[in-house]
């Protein structure tokens, strides 16, 4: 259960069979509903999720979600899935809708310390649909405008209010749009660049949560940490869920 | 039942003590004083406080919490007795500056951080209208909120009149910088005790020693005191004897599990090393935990009923939220061994000539666990972490990570990355040391629950 989306995964020893990604309600209940329902309705054979063997919830909202069998934090639920996709993953980068998390994983697979912001706006999701917004983009197309840039623009202002000023100044000069864009994504990263070294950037690294889908950040995350972030086979913004399916297959045996 | 009967019992012996106070000093003036200084209000929640933390604790442990309240509360009654009836015997002291030798000279003390450390403890959001006085008069928001805290209370009036103030230039600059304001709202000389940098060698001890006996000669002049070598070699030997009771604890709480725990290991330093070392009363306290502690320890009885976890606090405990520990006991089976405040390497004192004791106190004082850690260099305050660990066969590190404290943010980095190569669990948990507001409890805990879910995999214990 994100801030902005909730998931759903289902997995069986074959693999993923169904996820789908729905929009957050008010009432996490409510959405996880929504989400296990439009899940389970790509599986023929599913009646509903009371089929389902065993449940797990994870997010900020995952206490809310009264039939869940267990509810494992988000942080391990990352790791788990990011390393269930590719077991040479060390170092996790989730960029959710209100939260960045840095997590750095064992051998196993296990998280072995992990660093978050979920006290400021800027660095989130958040942040990018406001500037986004500010351009009169979708985040995708803010996306590849950024990747068009040849020299970001310094995007100076840690905060997102402050932020938002300086880009709207920036682009009343007439300065370039898309090195504006470029020097936004710049900014986000040296963020997550600061979250990650109190964990310590290991290789390899990858990037999860809805705004791994923002090339241009991704691109600007690897030239900031000066190594190359790995694309997982799976839907970014599903790794949390795969991983809570991961926990659920293992209670469920 | 056995363990209502002790909390009622010391409920009781705590309302006992209040009244003697007030009895004391006759209702009339008391309700004078309460008036000057409406915190005195807060004291009156110290059964609530005791409520918190016996909270999921029995047997000799809990009764260990309550009596080390009941003792903190005994020694309360001393110091505002100390302000109300005796005011023209009345110095201030810093926190990092031990009282002993104003007592010995006759004087009374009134540590002026006291409140800043008490009333959070009692009611978290105490400081809360002294913090905001302190800032609205332009004072930075990003310092420590204890000197803020403190500064608040003198700028409101809220601290008691004094003959002299005596302060060092420890533990960090925000401490520092408010005296400058105390001394002027106060209107009191103070005298600066100038701790030298590096102060592992003799031509410190020399200096330091030196630097004692010009803050004597400066208070003999300034108060009604006079150095009485005999009282300070009693006080000194009977700290001596505390610090030796302290070390049989620190013997038997090696043991899993732990005879003794949490506030009943770092709340007897905390209070009566700092406030009152060398007193009888803290020397009783002592010698009774002692008993506790070893009755527990033959009886193979762990404090916490099911400890699954061992693990040290590093920097000053979480005054707004004691109950932390209780609460993770409960929880997740953690059990706090014991603190970087109670750790103190250099305990004891020389006692056979007056220059001999001066050193001694003088090695304590720039030693001391918080000053040492907090001016450097790194080592101190990596290499005590690490010590502790082993010798305490712990299992995690929790960093009580002060928003406030800029000298420890930048060594909690390198602690960061040297518990990883070891393979230690380090908990860094971001708060404020006295403003709730910062982060709140909940925020606390969900900080935990985040720990000991991701890395340390720690299940829930059964309610």
């Amino acid at each position: 259960m994100g801030s902005t989306t909730g998931k759903a995964v289902i997995l069986d020893e074959s693999g993923i069979v169904a996820s789908c990604i729905v929009p957050s309600e008010i009432d996490p209940e409510e959405t996880s509903r929504n989400a296990l329902e439009k899940a389970c309705a790509q599986l023929e054979d599913l009646k509903g999720y009371r089929d389902l063997a065993y449940l797990v919830g994870t997010g900020y909202g995952r206490n809310e979600v009264p039939f869940a069998n267990e509810n494992i934090s988000e942080i391990s639920c990352h790791a788990a899935g990011a390393f269930h996709c590719n077991n040479e993953i060390k170092t996790i980068v989730d960029i959710g809708g209100q939260d960045v998390k840095g997590i750095s994983l064992n051998g196993d697979g296990s998280v072995m310390e992990f660093a978050m912001n979920d006290k400021c706006a800027a660095g989130t999701g958040r942040f990018l649909e406001g500037m986004s917004r500010i351009f009169r983009m979708d985040l995708e197309q803010f996306s590849e405008l950024s990747m068009k840039a040849r020299k970001p623009i310094a995007v100076t202002a840690q905060c997102s209010v402050f932020a938002e000023t300086e880009v709207v100044s920036l682009l009343a000069k007439r300065n370039p749009p898309d090195e504006i864009a470029a020097g936004i994504q710049s900014a986000v990263a040296k963020r997550c660049f600061t979250l990650l070294k109190r964990i310590g950037v290991r290789p390899r690294v990858t990037v999860t949560g809805g705004c791994a889908k923002n090339r241009g950040l991704v691109k600007a995350l690897s030239k900031i940490l000066d190594v190359e972030v790995t694309a997982l086979p799976v839907d970014p913004q599903i790794i949390g869920a795969l991983g809570a399916a991961v926990f659920a297959m293992r209670k469920g045996r | 039942m056995s363990d209502q009967i002790i909390f009622i019992k010391y409920s009781i012996l705590i309302w006992l003590r209040i009244v003697r106070l007030g009895l004391r000093h006759g209702p009339v003036n008391m309700v004078r004083e309460i008036r000057r200084y409406d915190w005195l209000w807060y004291l009156l929640k110290v059964n609530g406080l005791m409520r918190r933390m016996v909270r999921g604790r029995a047997g000799l442990y809990r009764e260990a919490i309550c009596l080390v309240i009941y003792t903190v509360v005994c020694n309360i009654g001393d110091l505002l007795e100390g302000v109300f009836l005796h005011p023209d015997r009345l110095i201030m002291n810093e926190d990092m500056v031990p009282t002993e030798i104003a007592r010995a000279m006759g004087l009374n003390t009134w540590t002026t951080e006291v409140l800043g450390i008490l009333l959070p403890m009692l009611d978290p959001i105490a400081m809360e209208e002294y913090i905001d006085a302190s800032e609205n008069e332009g004072i930075p928001p990003d310092i420590c909120s204890l000197p803020k805290s403190t500064m608040g209370m003198a700028l409101k009036g809220k601290l008691p009149d004094v003959l002299a103030i005596v302060a060092s230039n420890l533990p960090c600059d925000g401490g520092m910088a408010s005296y400058e304001l105390i001394e002027k709202k106060l209107n009191a000389p103070i005298y600066r005790l100038d701790v030298p940098f590096n102060f592992y060698n003799d031509r410190a001890t020399r200096y330091f020693t030196e630097d004692l006996k010009k803050m004597i000669a400066w208070l003999e002049n300034c108060t009604p005191g006079r150095m009485d070598w005999n009282r300070f070699r009693d006080i000194c030997e009977r700290r001596n004897r505390m610090a030796e009771l302290e070390m049989e604890i620190w013997d038997m709480i090696r043991t899993r599990p732990a005879p003794l725990a949490a506030e009943a290991v770092y709340l007897p330093h905390l209070w009566h090393f700092n406030i009152c070392a060398g007193s009888e009363g803290s020397l009783k306290l002592y010698e009774r935990l002692v008993g506790m502690c070893r009755k527990n320890l033959e009886e193979k009885k762990g404090a916490v009923r099911n400890e699954k976890y061992r693990a040290v606090l590093w920097n000053p405990p979480f005054l707004h939220f004691l109950d932390i520990f209780s609460w993770v006991e409960r929880t997740y089976g953690v059990t706090l061994i014991i603190d970087s405040m109670t750790y103190n390497s250099l305990p004891l004192i020389d006692t056979s000539s007056p220059d001999s004791m001066l050193r001694g106190m003088g090695n304590i004082i720039m030693q001391g666990p918080m000053a040492r850690h907090t001016r450097g260099p790194a080592e101190n305050y990596l290499d005590d972490i690490f010590r502790i660990y082993r010798q305490f066969d712990l299992d995690m590190i929790w960093v009580a990570g002060h928003v406030g404290c800029k000298n420890t943010a930048a060594l909690n980095g390198v602690l960061r990355e040297m518990c990883r190569e070891a393979g230690i669990p380090l908990l860094i948990l971001d708060y404020d040391l006295s403003d709730p507001r910062i982060v709140t409890h909940e925020g606390m805990i969900t900080q935990v629950e985040h720990f000991m879910e991701n890395v340390m995999k720690a299940e829930r214990l059964a309610p």
